[in-house]
């Protein structure tokens, strides 16, 4: 992807027939795969992306803060100050702390039953993995309200119990860990299944039981594969709009998740506050995008290394 | 400590892997399994580690029934074909593995563990490899510490499937005397699974013929190759010859 473009030496061969030998030189240096396009072709992909990429990313994510910071870095952290807005933060964190611990272990248990056993109904299990993928999260949220509201099925025998779910913390935190269901899970399966099951069985041959293998042989195995599940699964918690939105009822420093609460700073046109609100997410989701990376390049270095060849 | 297999019957879905397989191997002997690809050697051997569980018959270890017994219990040494090391521990972590997990009891203090995996380092000629890692090992480094490891828990019996198939020719002649080597100072029971005819014949004691998950014959390899007992036995030999 960093490789320098080949193509200069086209336009150089077109410019002058001089400097022939140094193009030559440079031909030789760095051969054109068969697999490469044409520069005429190359240079409109590049260009394409790099344009749409700009536009519709780029240019935002700088608007976010340019637009936080228009009225002054004063105002800018004032927002912090509000106590709507803290408690949005702190209902996020809580949210988050909940929900993302809670996929990580469900995550690796599914993982773990799908790449390690045979059962029937391991293509449904894969399935429903997938499940909050395809739906919509308002949908989600939908769900349950008709299952936990005042009006939904379990509605009366909640109540009858004083217990609230809709229009209250749990039914976020149900809500957010519909949501991030997927990704732990998702993450490590391909993985589980890519690295098979020949260190497990030495392990047992050695004598190490259940726990022991999983603590000791697997989980170090895993690890940077599950750990980019769960910074994935932690920036969708955070970030969640659509289902938290209907189950979450709009309750002004109760209620509202930083999302939420940033919506509703802008539709109170309290745009520098929403704008303020809006880059603290923004710069979360940049965080994220560089463990990520790093993450990502520790886990190749990890599988890379389980793939060399024997000899 | 002696290995005694009645009666062996595994099966996956439909596929009869191994068949009524009885066999025996005496205190001290090393013995081959030998046979073509998807004869049962391999599912015949993990079933007497404890890998797979068997459908019908019984293992036993010295007299004890085993069958049904989790791996971890069996105290059988197990070498892969593809080594299996933790990639994320140490040459000397690795050999300690098996000591390191068991239960405080049983388990040996630090010093004696670390005398124990020094001691393997030495017998399997790797002591400057402590601490390197399995990825930066040769082939032949890494089957050494292999054998090291499953040495360390100073197993019952010692199982080896396939464990010179991923070496190439040079190395593998030479792991071969040097197992034969080992086993005539050690005389750990020891059985290994190979389809290279020549290495079943030059380093075991006795041979067992597998085909189709049959046992088409046991002998010793001067007695196989002078009365093969079946046209299988015969032809798997005398293919192998011409080439």
């Amino acid at each position: 992807m960093v490789e320098r473009p080949a193509d200069e030496h086209y336009a150089l061969i077109f410019m002058a027939g001089a400097i022939q030998d140094l193009t030559t030189a440079r031909q030789s240096a760095r051969p054109r795969r068969a697999t490469e396009e044409g520069p005429l072709a190359r240079w409109t992909l590049i260009l394409l992306s790099v344009g749409f990429f700009s536009a519709f990313l780029l240019l935002p994510l700088v608007a976010v803060f340019a637009e936080g910071l228009r009225r002054g870095a004063a105002l800018y952290f004032k927002t912090f100050t509000d106590p709507m807005v803290l408690s949005a933060i702190k209902l996020t964190l809580l949210t988050a702390a909940i929900a993302v611990p809670a996929n990580t272990l469900f995550g690796v248990a599914a993982a773990w039953a799908i790449t390690r056993f045979e059962f029937r109904g391991k293509q449904f299990l894969s399935t429903l993995i997938d499940l909050p993928l395809w739906v919509s999260p308002v949908i989600a949220g939908l769900l349950y309200v008709l299952l936990f509201g005042s009006q939904g099925v379990l509605g009366p025998w909640l109540q009858a119990h004083h217990w609230r779910i809709i229009y209250a913390t749990p039914g976020i935190v149900i809500a957010t860990v519909f949501v991030t269901f997927p990704f732990v899970a998702r993450g490590l399966i391909p993985l589980m299944q890519a690295q098979g099951v020949a260190e497990e069985e030495a392990a047992l041959t050695l004598g190490a039981r259940g726990w022991q293998v999983f603590q000791r042989v697997t989980l170090p195995k895993i690890k940077w594969g599950l750990l980019y599940g769960v910074i994935l699964a932690n920036a969708r918690a955070m970030g969640e709009f659509g289902a938290v939105s209907v189950v979450s009822g709009h309750i002004s420093g109760l209620t509202n998740t930083v999302p939420l609460q940033i919506e509703i700073l802008y539709n109170e046109y309290a745009f520098a506050a929403a704008f303020a609100l809006a880059s603290l997410l923004s710069l979360l989701a940049l965080v994220t995008l560089g463990v990520k990376s790093y993450v990502e390049w520790r886990a190749r270095q990890q599988s890379e290394q389980s793939q060399i060849s024997p000899l | 400590m002696s290995i005694r297999v009645e009666a062996l019957s595994k099966k996956f879905g439909d596929h009869a892997a191994v068949q009524n397989a009885s066999i025996e191997v005496a205190t001290g002997k090393l013995v081959a399994l030998l046979g073509p690809s998807g004869s049962g050697k391999t599912t015949l051997l993990r079933l007497i580690a404890g890998l797979e569980f068997p459908d019908a018959g019984q293992v036993f270890f010295h007299g004890e029934e085993v069958t049904h017994k989790n791996a971890y219990e069996r105290r059988a040494g197990f070498v892969f074909q593809h080594y299996a090391l933790f990639q994320h521990l140490s040459v000397f972590d690795n050999i300690a593995f098996g000591l390191e997990v068991r239960p405080r009891s049983t388990r040996p203090p630090k010093e004696e563990i670390r005398e124990r995996v020094h001691c393997l380092l030495k017998l399997v000629q790797l002591e400057a490899f402590a601490n390197r890692f399995p990825s930066q090992l040769s082939g032949g480094q890494r089957q050494r510490v292999a054998l090291a490891r499953a040495l360390a828990i100073e197993p019952r019996v010692l199982l080896l499937d396939e464990p010179f198939g991923a070496l190439d020719a040079k190395v593998r002649k030479e792991l071969r005397a040097w197992l034969r080597r080992f086993h005539d100072e050690t005389h750990i029971t020891s059985l290994f699974v190979t389809h290279d005819q020549e290495e079943a014949f030059e380093v075991a004691d006795e041979v067992v013929i597998l085909n189709h998950g049959h046992i088409q014959q046991i002998g010793a390899p001067s007695f196989i190759q002078r009365e093969p007992a079946n046209a299988f036995v015969h032809d798997f030999l005398g293919l192998d010859f011409q080439i």
